[in-house]
């Protein structure tokens, strides 16, 4: 173990999904040496490679609609996007567009009818696992440099300055270190490594390392939800894949229709547009669960329907059959919870103080998932926001770390520095007894990811994890051992998970009110102006502290309207009949 | 960490292996002659079953499981 | 579903293990009309059928003493121990035994080899030190002790209802007459009507992956608590461990006898005695872990020592099934909470105001596990009193029901009461929508199992075990559903499960010291003599209340005595 691989570059980029791959070819455009480097396979990892949908693309000769853009995005984030972010997503999406066609990303062939996919939203659809790797050819192509399979663990910091990373290979255990004069910060979001949405390599080491160096996380009460098979619960691809089918046949326990979020809509044709977020949560917490995806009603049209989407989207039937799952035998498939811990970009992430992807701290970039750039709001806009948003963010950080990088001196970091981290980086592998990562792991998803906890949440509930998280950290994360690389990886990305449940909770805790995707049953309304606001956290002398950055007053609702006019979407109990 | 098999060939139908579960994992199938596996989420893996069935057509597997931790279900 | 089946009887009977079916024969004897019910098949359930240990006697002829058996079962058990009931079990115990082989019970060894035998069965090199009990161990045979007492309890005419679910017990005018449940084959109701009624339904668990005891869901204690009685001892938790890879494995009494070898991760040594108290979970809190049973280190002797083990006692076949071969050695880890739930043997279960098994509510008795006699005080006092206990307090209880059926009316129920509880039987089968038993377990279990919740106790971490245990109850209990009557069966269980695991937390949150197998990381030592006392939770105004009831003065502890001297196990920093 740990000889030592010492590398230089001018743009370090941790993460080489669909946010990093854009932020690592804008800086290269700038003649500067680049390196990626992730922790799996750079655009074959995160939720770049998972994300199969739908791809937001604003484009003025398709639809000429802007305003009613902005309108949706704050209405649907309840006025705590950060509107600049908004439209520099829409205008720039465009050229990320052009960017890719140029590079090759293969599109659903008949991809002017997903234009239309999620109203007002106009959009492409490139073909699933068909993206991401397209954008690593282009990066290699530029000259990027890009290293695979090395986990980064914290950031180096001299002086009050981000100078790069330190990481290692858990194939042969090697410590690395990358100097780097900026860095950019694309590890993706976090999750608690859930039983759904192949997103189990995304576990906030992102915020993580962020968090340690001293910057400030926002959002973090905002979570994304997303269903998936009771019984196959890893077969999240299997509900992506019917996805059309989804809304239009989900019952409760009793048979009653249960639309996402319907139940608190006007039952307007665009009711469930908007996603179903919250809704299942709140019919299965009233006791009328289990969802059921109840494939009675489904017409032969709609099976061939279904079926020519998928084809088309380049899923392998394989996966249906595996599980027996027929749509022609029809039947009632229980859905379960899914995702837990995951939130996309513009919602949760490093705090950045401009649309440049500054954060608190001189030199560090943050973008995509990671990027707390709060375009979202509260709550998730639109399905292709994610990708789209995160290529956008990913953009203006590179081009800004490489404008940084172009003013700074060659970076020279205390040896001190470096074997203080080297020695958190294997401070696992040398423990020969303690507590395993899995099995931490384990209490920690049994902790976060009841419903109860994650999704419909109360003071209380709350508290009574967060002394659960609170014990995890102080007892048993110190303790966690490694007998090999791999997992000290599992170490390090246990103790990421730690840490991202005490943000989600202390976050949760602190917003006293709901909003969005952040619902509090001890405070189930809206409370204006009070939050109005974001929320952030940060390390202050080894402890974390909550604190709230209000949203500018031009960019809060009219406060002279009702309630109701304010927020279309009601909460359980704000629901008139 | 749960009962396997019951194996129809050799299963005369007896129906001890029902009462030998504690659990309610075991039940007679529809028309009552061979012993079924109707509820093997219930499983301790005790082998009570496997030790008396007379004619030994029961298999228990020791190994460990552990299920999956879902938001609701 | 849902025909109602009526029996009458003088003695119901409910749980058909060793205690049960002692009742049942003792009750018989005094002439009566006695009626077992169990939930599965009586005498083929429950810790009866997984015990294959050891049944305790006492015999003065064997050289046994009885003042030595006194003060070993007082110091282990710190001071909380019934003494009179102490004394009870030493005077009966051989009577029991008696029976036992009267009835045709088989042993491993033939009785006049009894004697010394466990000293010369367990004789490797690293072999549990044999205690040098005061009393004598007769060994058993695994799962050939509860089956031939049910097959006495037909043969001297009791009537036995196999796979009921007692869900609750019957009351009228304050006098408890019976109880009600549900056939889990066709979903029919069951109607007990009964004189007075026998409570043996046994312990609790969170059907943790060992033990073999999943099948107990502290139903008897939640119906005695639901009717109003007092239960006791709950914070007192069983510690059984288990391999890691193979949580399940029956013939674990190598482990726990035959080759007690156990390290940290780092090979240094720990100790344990006979495996009942916490050096395992002290170890691992302490960053210690993963606790290894090192074969490697067996000596030829000790191999043999399992050899012989297994070939008397347990079987083959399951060695061979996990790939265990004593003589090539191997490092296994071993994990706890293989009983999580289980309630520390003749400790735990419902009060008891005398030595004939009555309770606070007139007509019920209660035996064996759920019998709060409070034997073994603090901590498990071995081998043999678990079984021994049952049986002991069976035939007591078995006494007193008859006692009080001989003197009482034939009981008229109440039908405004029968209709309640009847809707409760049924309301999970008519929900169509809320939670299912299975996740609701799950939860359960991941709340209360990990270590740090279940034995390393702190007041922190039960309250807030605590908050998620009440939000199981408020919200996700009251909307259980069943598809048919199995589940039915779950959600009645998962139900006793979450109050059971409530009257843990509340009694571990009130006993704010340590003692025994109660070990609290914010009050870690005795405090005497403040906790000379014992806990009780009982039903007030729908909430559980806890009391503090002190043991007598004439049984506490020299106070004079240093600590130490009145407490030889220490706790972590102690
Ligand atoms: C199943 C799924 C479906 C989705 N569908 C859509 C959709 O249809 N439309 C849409 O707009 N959005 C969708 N999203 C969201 C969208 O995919 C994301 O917002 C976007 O891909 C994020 O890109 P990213 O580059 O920021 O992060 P990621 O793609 O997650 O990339 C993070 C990278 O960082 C690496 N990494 C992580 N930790 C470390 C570390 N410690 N050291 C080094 N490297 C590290 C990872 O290996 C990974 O390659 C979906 C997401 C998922 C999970
Ligand atoms: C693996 C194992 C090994 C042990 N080894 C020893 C040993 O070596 N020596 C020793 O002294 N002790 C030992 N014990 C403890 C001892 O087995 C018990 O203390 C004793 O058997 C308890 O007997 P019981 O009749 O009170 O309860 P149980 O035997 O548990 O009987 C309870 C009965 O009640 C029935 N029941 C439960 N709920 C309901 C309901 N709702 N309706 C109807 N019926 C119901 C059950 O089906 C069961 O038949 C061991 C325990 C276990 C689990
Ligand atoms: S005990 Fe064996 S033979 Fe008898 S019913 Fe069961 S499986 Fe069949
Ligand atoms: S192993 Fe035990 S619980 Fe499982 S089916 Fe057999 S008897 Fe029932």
């Amino acid at each position: 173990m740990s000889s030592e691989n010492a590398l230089e570059t001018d743009v370090l980029v941790i993460g080489g999904g669909i946010a990093g791959c854009f932020a690592a070819i804008k800086a290269k455009e700038q003649g500067l040496d680049v390196t990626i480097v992730d922790k799996a396979y750079a655009g074959k990892s995160g939720a770049s490679i998972a994300a199969q949908i739908f791809w937001m693309v604003f484009n003025p000769e398709w639809t000429d609609n802007f305003d009613e853009l902005m309108d949706t995005f704050v209405k649907s984030g309840e006025y705590i996007n950060n509107r600049d972010w908004c439209e520099v997503i829409l205008k720039d999406s465009l050229a990320i567009y052009q960017d890719m066609v140029a590079w090759g990303v293969e599109f659903h062939p008949d991809w002017s009818e997903c234009i239309h996919m999620f109203p007002p939203f106009t959009g492409i659809r490139p073909k699933f696992r068909k993206a991401a790797p397209v954008l690593r050819k282009q990066a290699e192509k530029v000259g990027v440099k890009i290293i695979d399979r090395v986990m980064c663990t914290d950031l180096l910091k001299q002086d009050g300055k981000i100078v790069g990373a330190i990481g290692f290979s858990y194939d042969t255990g090697d410590l690395y270190v990358f100097k780097a004069k900026a860095t950019v910060l694309t590890a993706g979001g976090s999750s608690y490594k859930p039983p759904q949405f192949a997103m189990r390599s995304i576990t906030g080491d992102g915020e993580g390392m962020a968090y340690r160096a001293g910057a400030e996380i926002t959002g973090k009460e905002f979570l994304t939800t997303f269903p998936t098979i009771a019984s196959y619960p890893l077969w999240g691809r299997v509900t992506w894949g019917y996805l059309n089918l989804f809304p239009r046949f989900a019952t409760d326990g009793e048979g009653n229709r249960a639309l996402p979020f319907s139940d608190y809509l006007e039952p307007g044709p665009e009711g469930f547009r908007r996603e179903w977020k919250l809704n299942w949560e709140f019919l299965v917490h009233a006791g009328r669960g289990p969802i059921l995806w109840d494939l009675t009603p489904v017409t032969d049209d709609d099976i061939k329907e279904a079926q020519r989407a998928e084809t088309k989207s380049g899923y392998r039937a394989i996966e249906h059959e595996r599980i027996g799952l027929d749509l022609n035998q029809r039947g009632k498939i229980p859905i379960a919870g899914g995702p837990a811990g995951y939130s996309q970009a513009g919602q949760a992430g490093v705090w950045v103080h401009d649309t440049k992807c500054t954060t608190s701290l001189p030199g560090l970039y943050a973008a995509g998932d990671c990027g707390g750039t709060r375009y979202n709001g509260s709550f998730l806009t639109n399905p292709g926001l994610g990708t789209s948003g995160s290529a956008v963010t990913g953009r203006r950080a590179g081009g800004a770390a490489a404008e940084y990088a172009l003013q700074v001196e060659k970076p020279v970091i205390a040896k001190e520095e470096i074997g203080r981290l080297k020695k958190l980086v294997y401070a696992s592998a040398e423990r020969k007894s303690g507590f395993s990562p899995r099995w931490v792991t384990q209490l920690l998803q049994n902790t976060m990811m009841p419903y109860f906890i994650l999704y419909i949440r109360h003071g209380e509930r709350l508290q009574a994890a967060l002394t659960m998280v609170e014990f995890l950290r102080d007892h048993l994360v110190p303790k966690l051992t490694a007998k090999d690389p791999h997992e000290l990886r599992l170490a390090h990305e246990t103790k990421n998970m730690v840490l991202s449940a005490e943000m989600m909770l202390r976050s949760s805790l602190f917003r006293t009110e709901s909003r969005g995707l952040h619902y509090r049953e001890d405070y189930p309304r809206r409370d204006d102006p009070t939050w109005l606001a974001w929320t952030k956290v940060k390390d202050e002398r080894g402890r974390m502290k909550v604190s709230r950055e209000p949203v500018p007053k031009e960019w809060w609702p009219d406060l002279s309207k009702p309630y109701e006019e304010r927020y279309d979407l009601r909460f359980p109990g704000e629901f008139v009949e | 960490m749960s009962i396997e098999r019951i194996d129809p060939e050799l299963c005369t139908g007896c129906g001890i292996c029902v009462n030998s579960c504690p659990m309610d994992v075991i039940r007679m199938d529809e028309k009552g002659e061979k012993a079924i596996i109707k509820y093997p989420e219930e499983c301790m893996c005790c082998d009570y079953c496997e030790l008396d069935c007379p004619v030994d057509a029961i298999y228990v597997s020791p190994e460990k499981y552990a299920p999956l931790m879902v938001s609701w279900c | 579903m849902s025909q109602a089946r009526v029996v009458e009887t003088d003695v119901l009977v409910i749980g058909g293990g060793i205690a049960g079916c002692f009742a049942a024969i003792k009750a018989k004897e005094q002439g009566l009309d006695v009626t077992i019910v169990d939930k599965a098949y009586a005498g083929k359930s429950g810790s009866s059928i997984a015990a294959g240990g050891w049944w305790m006697v006492f015999n003065p002829e064997w050289g046994h003493d009885h003042d030595a058996s006194m003060e070993d079962v007082t110091v282990n058990g710190e001071y909380l121990n019934n003494r009179d009931w102490d004394e009870i079990i030493l005077k009966e115990a051989w009577a029991t035994y008696r029976d036992l082989v009267s009835w045709g019970v088989e042993f491993p060894v033939a009785s006049d080899k009894i004697e010394g035998y466990w000293d010369t069965y367990f004789t490797g090199p690293r072999a549990a030190r044999a205690p040098n009990l005061p009393w004598g161990i007769v060994p058993l045979r695994h799962r050939k002790t509860s089956p031939v007492l049910r097959t006495q309890a037909e043969k001297v005419g009791i009537k036995i209802v196999d796979r009921i679910m007692i869900t609750d017990l019957l009351k009228q005018d304050g006098k408890m007459v019976g109880a009600v449940g549900f056939s889990y084959d066709t979903g029919d109701l069951h109607v007990f009507k009964a004189k007075a009624t026998i409570t043996s339904g046994g312990n609790n668990c969170f059907r943790s992956p060992g033990f073999h005891t999943a099948c107990l869901t502290g139903d008897a204690e939640a119906m005695a608590y639901r009717a109003g009685a007092e239960i006791t001892g709950k914070e007192f938790p069983d510690t059984h461990f288990n391999l890691a890879n193979y949580p399940a494995w029956k013939s674990n009494a190598e482990l726990y006898a035959a080759y007690m070898y156990f390290t940290d991760a780092e090979g240094e040594s720990i100790n344990g005695t006979v495996g009942f108290d916490l050096f395992m979970e002290f170890a691992v809190h302490a960053g210690r872990g993963p606790v290894i049973w090192d074969l490697d280190a067996a000596a030829p002797g000790d191999v043999e020592a399992m050899r012989e083990y297994v070939r008397k006692r347990a079987n083959p076949v399951e060695a061979e099934r996990i790939g265990l071969d004593y003589t090539r050695g191997g490092k296994y880890p071993c994990i706890g909470g293989s009983a999580a739930g289980v309630s520390s043997q003749q400790t735990s279960g419902v009060w008891v105001v005398d030595t004939k098994c009555a309770t606070s509510l007139p007509g019920l008795y209660a035996a064996g596990d759920s019998c709060g006699a409070r034997v073994c005080g603090a901590s498990h006092r071995g081998p043999g009193f678990g079984v021994t206990g049952a049986a002991v307090t069976g035939k007591r209880a078995g006494l007193g029901a008859a006692e009080y059926a001989l003197q009482a009316e034939k009981p008229v129920t109440d039908e405004k009461e029968l209709a309640r509880l009847k809707e409760l039987i049924y309301a999970p089968a008519q929900r169509r929508s809320g939670f299912s038993p299975r996740w609701v377990t799950q939860v359960l279990q991941n709340t209360m199992i990990p270590y740090f919740i279940l034995y390393i106790k702190h007041g922190e971490r039960l309250q807030a075990a605590l908050t998620i245990v009440e939000f199981m109850r408020d919200h996700l209990v009251p909307k259980l559903m069943a598809k048919d009557p199995h589940e039915l069966r779950l959600t009645h269980e998962t139900a006793n499960m979450v109050l059971n695991a409530e009257m843990i937390l509340r009694a571990s949150l009130f006993r704010t010291e340590s003692r025994g197998l109660h070990y609290r990381e914010d009050y870690p030592r005795r405090d005497d003599p403040t906790w000379l006392a014992w806990t009780k939770v009982k039903k007030k105004q729908g909430r559980m209340n806890i009391l503090k009831e002190p043991v007598p003065r004439e049984w506490w502890p020299d106070l004079f005595k240093p600590y130490q001297q009145r407490y030889p196990e220490r706790f972590p920093r102690e």
